[in-house]
């Protein structure tokens, strides 16, 4: 199993989340997030007052697949996130151990 | 029926369940819950006492909480309190006690046992309030009398006497904590018929501090037509708790979408025999609801209880009441509230309306007596209502005030929203399904408008950019007025509620006798009331196209920032999580962005005549010019912004004027706008006409507070002034208006010459110290315009300021093609399109430009 948090543009979010829903991934924790890479911050002059943004929002997708799923699902994403502008973002990909389900403590991947 | 195991228990349980279902009364049922319970408990002791041959001696049981009112659900708590005579009897009667406790539960009780000494009892636990709260519903279910009555007779009167004023006080603050946690509001999409306000928990409640006030029961003041609605809110809602424990299988009192369903198939608690949806079934629990609610309300406004003493009581009748009277009014200020002096004179809705336009004003709301009392003129006929229309102007006065939720709360409560705007009704208590919204239609909606006043002081730091929106915003009437409608079109059939909001825009339009132009401002917010929103969470808001689109659709500036605190209004009000600080970082990004964007692109947007034919189409009919082209070449080259600023009546007024100048050089038009004066001049652009203009109007006293200058192709200058007459000139000696005309047309023409401006303001007044001081910032922008520079200066506010401005500017051959001069309260932000000889301004000329404005400034 394996644990993908992608960090994409909040304007992409719909798409990467159709996305994955059309390969069959249902199942995704989302998050509000704010960072930055080599996009850096953002300030805007307005009346005279600077509004700086040094972190950006960004918006964290987190799920955990089998591990032959993984593949297929990081190029949905890659696909629907891309914008080809500094600031589309990271995918990260880590192992997991295990997963239970609270309901009924079931593990491993059926538990997914 | 003797019950003595789990499955006698149980099937005991069943054929209570099955009366309710078959209809048996709320009372009946709790009754038989109650008896089914104490006979167990009765029966429970015994058993113990038996088993271990011990007397349950020096040891009472006592019923509390709900069990100790008789009021107990199928899966509530069994409340009970083990009281006993001394710490003795208490070790010795554990074993038994063991025995007790796990024989109910056995039997299926949720038992849920305290255990207190005699002696333990003369104190107040200050950590568990909750627990002597429940102890105020008690009664002996077995055991030994005698400690029972040692409670009664000898402990709590006097612990009652000594604490009454604490578990008043603790009573009150879990109250507003409880009402807290739900909003402080009854319209929960999914309530909790015990716990959310309107709730059970809040007849208990106002039932509490009756009894620590007084000892009574009753409800205070009410009369039998309020009791009986009481009664029956609570017969009602009690129905529904039963409902839902048999529902759920457990103790779950959350009245789910699902199972508003199913109550409303089964019409739950309704005896009419007309069947209802599910949101029709919701606004008649809503409606019961707010009875229980109100009376809470009262409980909690009416006088503290704390007992005084005589030294005390001599010191309070010597004081006199905080009261603030207003001379010819019917209503004062009592203790930072509105109150009614003279109830008859609110059979008149011009005083009902005067009092909520100064609460809306003022930010003070009325106190429970005020509400109550206007409640009884209204509804009563004895005093027949005068001038029950309510006019625009009126109306207005209201949306258009800095607290204007705190007017439209009691008018929703009193019916008087829904007189003035019917389409209100439409959403009244209206549930509508969705993941996010946590409150009916019409509740979201007036929180919408409360999120807006409560930004005259925000609590977050995320709130702050949108509070200066708010303190600047024009229009606040349009604004507040949309927000209102702005989701009635979802009590409406069809599927798309914006349509049926804009339908019922327009009836009311045609009722409250709205402007074409305000019609249309309240049918765009209305309109795009999702589009900040939807770009801010689809599209990249740091992306310039994304900017330039959406500034496409705002048009100005000054729509712009209805629309974005419209927005910022409605996240806020769909739930109190739904503002986060990201979403504030990205609307006021959106925000900032687009601007900027229509603050620097004043002049590559300019118009194109031929191609705006419905607005050509709309000034022949109003000014009735046939002459091919006329019309054309007046708009021809005159930025956007001035179609988004001014109404077609008042382009229409303009053309007007600029028809007249073939006649005089100099036309002009002198207005009273809200608060301020208007001054709109058309003539032939010459060189310093800018500053000329500001400068008469300083050296008249006049203090400019927005300037906005237009040329167009044909070089003829369209400027406007907003300025504020403090000496009042204009309005103690009108004669003055004309003698102010001929000068400035005379000084425009040459054949007078300008007074010196900043002399006259010297001698006028004596300059006032600023309350903030503002930095001054001098900007150059050589991209955003093809032909000018753009110079943006904030500056500290101060008379003769944009005459001051422009006039360095004058001095150096600089000519100003556009302005858009703004004041934010002691800031002044102006824009300025500048050229040099038809040209950019170089970067030498900029360097003594700025060096000029900043030697100016000082």
């Amino acid at each position: 199993m394996k644990k993908i948090e992608a960090i994409i543009q909040p304007s992409q979010f719909n798409s990467v989340k159709d996305a994955l829903l059309e390969i069959g991934v249902e199942g995704m924790t989302v998050t509000e997030v704010r960072g930055h890479g080599r996009q850096k911050g953002h300030t805007e002059v307005y009346r005279g007052r600077e509004y700086t943004l040094d972190l950006l929002p960004k918006v964290k997708i987190e799920m955990v697949l089998p591990d032959q799923r993984v593949e297929q699902a990081v190029e949905a994403i890659l696909k629907a996130a891309k914008t080809g502008k500094i600031g589309d973002g990271k995918i990260f990909l880590s192992t997991v151990g295990d997963a239970i389900r609270i309901r009924n403590g079931e593990h491993g991947e059926s538990a997914l | 029926m003797r019950a003595n195991s789990r499955a006698e228990c149980d099937a005991e349980r069943k054929k209570i369940q099955q009366a309710f279902l078959d209809g048996a009364s709320v009372h009946a049922t709790l009754q038989a819950l109650c008896e089914m319970a104490e006979r167990n408990t009765q029966e429970g002791l015994q058993a113990a006492s038996h088993a271990h041959n011990l007397e349950p001696e020096g040891l009472a049981v006592l019923a509390i909480g709900g069990f100790g009112r008789q009021v107990l659900f199928p899966y509530s708590d069994l409340d009970i309190l083990l009281l006993f005579e001394n710490v003795r009897a208490e070790q010795k009667l554990e074993a038994v006690l063991a025995e007790f406790t796990r024989t109910l539960w056995d039997r299926g009780f949720r038992v849920s046992s305290a255990a207190r000494t005699l002696e333990e009892s003369k104190r107040v636990d200050r950590e568990n309030v909750e627990f002597h709260l429940s102890m105020m519903d008690r009664h002996f279910l077995t055991g030994d009398q005698t400690v029972y009555q040692k409670l009664e007779q000898k402990v709590l009167p006097r612990t009652e006497k000594v604490y009454r004023s604490f578990l008043h006080e603790e009573l009150i603050k879990l109250t507003k904590r409880r009402l807290a946690k739900y909003g402080n509001t009854i319209f929960h999409l999914e309530p909790n018929v015990k716990d959310s306000p309107g709730g059970l928990r809040d007849f208990h409640a106002s039932t509490w501090m009756r009894q620590v006030a007084g000892g009574t029961s009753e409800i205070r003041g009410a009369d039998i037509a309020e009791r009986d609605l009481a009664l029956n809110a609570v017969d009602f809602i009690s129905q529904v708790r039963f409902f839902l424990h048999y529902q759920n299988g457990r103790n779950d009192n959350t009245l789910t979408y699902e199972l508003q369903t199913i109550a409303a198939e089964e019409s739950l608690g309704i005896r009419d025999g007309i069947k209802r949806n599910a949101a029709e079934w919701m606004r008649i629990y809503y409606r019961h609801a707010r009875t229980l609610h109100h009376q809470l309300q009262r409980s909690l406004s009416s006088q503290s209880i704390t007992s005084h003493s005589l030294w005390q009581k001599l010191l309070l009748a010597g004081r006199p009441p905080k009261i603030e009277l207003s001379p010819g009014k019917p209503y004062a200020i009592r203790n930072g509230q509105f109150d009614i002096l003279d109830f008859t004179a609110f059979s008149d809705r011009a005083a009902v309306l005067a009092l909520l336009t100064e609460a809306a004003q003022t930010g003070l709301e009325l106190c429970r007596h005020a509400e109550r009392t206007m409640a009884y003129i209204l509804f009563h006929s004895e005093l027949p209502a005068k001038n029950r229309e309510i006019s625009w102007k009126q109306l207005r006065q209201i949306l258009g005030s800095d607290y204007p939720g705190v007017a439209l709360r009691p008018m929703q409560r009193l019916g008087l929203l829904t007189e003035v705007l019917p389409e209100f009704a439409l959403i009244d208590s209206l549930v509508i399904r969705d993941f996010y919204h946590r409150y009916t239609v019409d509740e979201h909606s007036l929180r919408t408008i409360e999120h807006l006043q409560a930004l005259a002081e925000p609590s977050e730091a995320h709130d702050v950019p949108f509070s200066t929106l708010w303190k600047t915003v024009e229009r606040r009437d349009l604004l507040v007025l949309s927000l209102l409608l702005h989701d009635v079109g979802k009590g409406m059939p069809g599927d798309n509620y914006i349509s049926g909001g804009l339908d019922a825009l327009k009836i009311a339009a045609q009722r409250l006798h709205l402007s074409p132009e305000d019609e249309a401002e309240v049918r765009f917010l209305i309109e795009q009331h999702l589009e900040m929103s939807a770009t801010m969470q689809r599209r990249d808001v740091f992306d310039p196209l994304t900017v330039r689109s959406f500034a496409a659709v705002a048009e100005t500036r000054e729509r712009l920032q209805r629309l974005c605190l419209l927005t910022y209004a409605d996240i806020h009000a769909v739930n109190p999580e739904a503002f986060t600080p990201w979403r504030a970082e990205m609307l006021l990004q959106l925000y900032l962005a687009t601007a900027n964007l229509l603050t620097h692109s004043l002049d590559s947007n300019r118009l194109h005549a031929p191609v705006e034919e419905p607005l050509l189409e709309q000034l022949r009919a109003l000014t009735g010019c046939e002459e091919p082209g006329k019309i054309e070449r007046f708009l021809e080259g005159f930025p956007r912004r001035y179609l988004g600023v001014h109404s077609a009546a008042e382009i229409a007024n303009h053309f007007g004027l600029y028809q007249s100048l073939s006649i005089e050089l100099v036309q002009m038009e002198l207005t009273s706008a809200p608060y301020a004066l208007s001054l709109t001049l058309l003539t032939a652009d010459r060189p310093g006409l800018f500053a000329t203009i500001a400068g008469v109007l300083t050296s008249w006293g006049m203090n400019i507070v927005k300037a906005e200058a237009f040329a167009n192709t044909a070089g003829m200058i369209l400027d406007s002034f907003r300025f504020t007459d403090s000496s009042r000139t204009f309005e103690l000696n009108p004669g003055e208006i004309d003698r102010f005309r001929r000068n400035l047309t005379e000084v425009l023409l040459g054949t007078t010459s300008l007074q010196s401006p900043l002399r006259a303001l010297e001698v006028a007044s004596t300059p006032k110290i600023p309350k903030v001081n503002v930095e001054t910032a001098i900007k150059f922008d050589d991209n955003s315009s093809e032909q000018c520079t753009l110079l943006e200066i904030v500056t500290q506010d101060k008379r003769g300021l944009l005459y001051l401005l422009a006039s360095t500017m004058a001095r150096l051959d600089c000519n100003i093609e556009v302005a858009l001069v703004d004041t934010e309260g002691n800031k002044a932000i102006d824009v300025f399109y500048i050229t040099k000889k038809g040209q950019k301004i170089s970067e030498v000329d900029q360097t003594t430009l700025l060096d000029a404005l900043q030697k100016a400034l000082i």
